[in-house]
């Protein structure tokens, strides 16, 4: 191997910071070389930023060492090493009401000579970095007049204008829209594959660290947990144990890079308001039943489902949370095998939930076999508003609706109205033993 | 990119917009150097005791020329010789010293608030707020209420002043370390400012001194003006404005904070520490001799600013230049205000400064200035 002879442009060794009585950072060796985006990735705190700012040379550390291309950074002055390293920070003054490109032209400070000004070589570096980042035309414009973004674009003008071999960005990305986001990224990039520059970039979203970097390192608790490519590193395990999250990982087909979709943690924890759970069926179908289905499964109800087809936006949604579903295959009518599942479950539920469904003669038997149980459980009709845009049965069903309604179901707008009747607040504790369906205590037990 | 260019935005070349600054800069210095000569030439004629134009004239030319030219100082108008010799006496020991040194003083004033506002990133930190003036004036009575006798040696005062600048000098530096916000910095120094002032005043009162009194040492003022004492003082001005000259590049990155400066090569702590030293040194100089004046450093770099934009390597040299073109004009107004008396110059600057103040204190909290911080 001929590269290892070539020193890497930043390198720490055994690195271990203390910051007033916590340890930010413990033994961690990490390098990057010329030519490679490195990402440090890792939740709030776990000492992305002070690793920055101890390769600066902002924070000093109490075990370990830092060298820039191969020299001790302690041996360099302060100029020699604003001369090798540019950093974005997080956060940055916007400077004394100047124009951009004076700001950008500060970049240029540790090459102007102490008695001189800054040549015209140093304007042109400043303005091809503001063209860089699309700020060209706004050059004259003041730092107090741009946008936050812009802003963001602005500070990284004034890194790409230093041109040093190595850049640390603290989040470039934070205050930026998708599409610059995926601009700056790729700039960055495209001056460490062609310019050979080296990149190490602290980087909160980690779809976009999968996708630009070359290597992901990531810090958790100050330790140093993985380093290596995306699709190495990237683990549900990791996930989980670095950031608490479950999330799926897939694969990009066209880039072949990983991407993960985080699962959102529940609104509330899963505490049942009464044990055993209050039993709820929700009838659904073409998507609608799953905000009901969400919202009841958070809610700590025993949620079920059906009759819905496979691959329905109501059936994944069901499999997501295990809420028990009846189902059928796809664009087939209910089948009697489909229908006795269902029959099951809407026996043994304390509630019936009629979701704001499409009624069509194929899934016409999902209202129809919820006849014999009105007046013995109590219904709750979903969205009777909207029934005239989704009865495709040429008023079958809206009869079929009719008979559950004189027989007592009742009519809700918005799943708002459902939990408020399915879960009675302790102010109307008065009305809590009033039942509508005298039937219904009976079947809970 | 997609940009959407609003109308009237046609393109902006890079210095375009830097172009105009530095004709102003040129302009701006060119017509402060203009105003400073006239008050050299024209604040001789002005004083308590009426002498004719063409004699102040004469007397300056032939002091100025060493008697080499205008032979007699008073040969355009017939009086004695020893009317001529009090006059000659008055023009060239009194006037002339003492309009040179309110340049010098004012000078040193403005280079020091410019410098101070630039170390602490702070518009409102200037040699009297942050108390460095009144902690010299205190430092330079000792020698009077002590008795310590060498008042008369130059550069003893000046010392003794510094000395005393440098406790608050000092107090400001470790505050600018540790305190964010605006505001804490200015009350240090009105904390410190408070104190000085009643150490100086109980000095004072204690032991009366004839020649110096409590209203010349708070107030301020020229009657103490001597070549020497003028000299010393420009002196004090060219060198200190030598070390902030070369200190002004790196005075506009420190801007960005001490953190992103020391990133670009600067090292923030050194260029506070060196300027804060030079200034106190300054200051205490221009105190020494002139007793406590406020607001010249606060207000000159301001007005400079609103001149030539932000970049300290102007901003310095023209604070200085506009600093001694104002505490000249206090002067002469401090002359000519009340008929026969001449009143502490510090009274015309604080009543042109301290509404500037309260205007810079209120207008930095409307969005027009744009996010600071």
């Amino acid at each position: 191997m001929t590269t290892t002879l070539i020193p890497a442009a930043i390198s720490v060794e055994h690195l271990t910071v203390r910051l007033g009585t916590t340890v930010a950072l413990r033994d961690v060796s990490l390098s990057v070389r010329s030519g490679e985006l490195l990402a440090i990735a890792g939740p709030n705190g776990s000492g992305k930023t002070t690793l920055i700012r101890t390769v600066l040379g902002l924070v000093s550390p109490d075990k370990g060492q830092i060298f820039l291309a191969g020299v001790p950074a302690g041996r360099l002055s302060l100029s020699a090493r604003a001369r090798h390293l540019a950093w974005m920070p997080q956060e940055e003054l916007p400077g004394d009401n100047v124009t951009l490109f004076e700001y950008v032209l500060f970049g240029r400070h540790p090459h102007v000579p102490r008695f001189g000004g800054e040549s015209a070589g140093d304007r042109l570096a400043a303005r091809k970095a503001l063209d860089e980042v699309g700020l060209g035309d706004r050059a004259g414009d003041r730092t107090w007049e741009i946008s936050g973004g812009e802003r963001q674009r602005l500070r990284l003008a004034r890194v790409f204008a230093q041109s040093t071999p190595a850049l640390l960005l603290d989040e470039p990305t934070a205050h930026l829209d998708m599409a610059h986001q995926l601009e700056v990224l790729e700039r960055v990039r495209r001056l460490c594959h062609r310019e050979g520059s080296a990149a190490v970039t602290a980087l909160h979203d980690l779809n976009l660290a999968a996708r630009f970097a070359d290597r992901v390192a990531v810090l958790h608790h100050g330790r140093l947990v993985a380093d290596g490519p995306a699709a190495a590193v990237l683990s549900p395990v990791l996930l989980q144990e670095v950031w608490g999250i479950v999330a799926d990982l897939r694969e990009d087909p066209r880039s072949g890079v990983p991407y993960l979709i985080p699962r959102l943690p529940p609104e509330a924890p899963r505490v049942p308001f009464r044990t055993p759970p209050l039993r709820v069926h929700v009838v659904g179908g073409g998507g609608s039943a799953s905000p009901i289905l969400r919202r009841l499964w958070e809610r700590g109800f025993f949620v079920t489902s059906g009759v819905v087809a496979l691959f329905d936006t109501d059936h994944t949604t069901a499999e997501e949370f295990g809420i028990p579903v009846a189902t059928e295959v796809p664009f087939a009518p209910l089948s009697d095998e489909s229908r006795t599942q269902h029959r099951r479950l809407l026996v043994e539920a304390d509630r019936i939930v009629v979701a704001p469904f499409p009624v069509g003669p194929g899934n016409l038997a999902n209202l129809e076999d919820l006849v014999p149980f009105a007046g013995r459980t109590p219904i709750f009709l979903l969205g009777m508003a909207s029934w005239p845009h989704r009865d495709f049965t040429g008023g079958t069903a809206a009869a079929v609706r009719d008979r559950l309604v004189a027989a007592g179901a009742r009519s809700l707008e918005s799943p708002d109205d459902l939990l408020r009747e399915l879960e009675p607040s302790p102010t109307s504790a008065g009305t809590d033993g009033a039942e509508p369906h005298g039937a219904a205590p009976a079947l809970a037990s | 990119m997609p940009g959407n260019p609003t109308p009237g935005t046609t393109e902006k070349l890079p210095g375009a917009n830097t172009q105009p600054r530095r004709r102003l800069r040129w302009i701006s210095s060119l017509l402060l150097a203009g105003v400073l000569l006239g008050l050299l030439l024209l604040s001789p004629l002005i004083g308590p005791v009426p002498i004719p134009p063409g004699v102040v004239l004469s007397i300056g030319v032939h002091g100025l020329t060493g008697g080499a030219l205008a032979g007699s100082a008073c040969s355009s108008v017939a009086v004695s010789a020893r009317q001529c010799a009090i006059w000659t006496e008055i023009v060239w020991q009194a006037r002339m010293p003492a309009i040179v040194l309110a340049l010098a003083a004012g000078a040193a004033l403005g280079l020091s608030g410019g410098s101070l506002q630039g170390v602490f990133r702070n518009p409102l930190a200037d040699p009297y707020l942050l108390g460095l003036s009144t902690g010299a004036a205190m430092g330079a009575s000792l020698i009077f209420v002590f008795r310590i006798g060498l008042a008369s040696a130059y550069l003893v005062l000046p010392l003794f002043a510094f000395l005393g600048g440098l406790i608050p000098g000092i107090i400001v530096y470790w505050a600018a370390g540790r305190a964010r916000a605006v505001e804490t910095l200015v009350l240090t120094g009105v904390a410190l400012s408070a104190f000085f002032s009643a150490m100086l005043a109980a000095f004072l009162l204690v032991n009366p001194l004839g020649e110096f009194q409590v209203s010349f040492w708070l107030l301020g003022g020229m009657a103490g003006a001597t070549w020497g004492r003028a000299g010393i003082v420009f002196g004090g001005v060219l060198i200190a404005g030598g070390v902030a000259a070369l200190r002004g590049r790196e005075l506009n990155v420190l801007q960005l904070g001490p953190d992103v400066a020391s990133s670009l090569g600067v090292d923030g702590r050194r260029v506070a520490r060196q300027l804060i030293l030079t200034t106190t040194l300054l200051t205490a100089t221009a105190v020494a001799f002139t007793g406590v004046i406020g607001f010249v450093g606060l207000v000159s770099p301001h007005i400079v600013r609103r001149l030539v934009g932000p970049d300290y390597r102007a901003v310095l040299p023209l604070s200085a230049l506009f600093g001694g073109a104002f505490l000249a004009s206090a002067w002469d107004l401090a002359q000519v205000v009340v008929p026969a008396i001449v009143l502490p110059v510090g009274i015309p600057t604080a009543f042109a400064g301290a509404p500037f103040f309260l205007y810079l204190l209120y207008r930095r909290r409307t969005p027009s200035e744009g996010p600071r911080t």
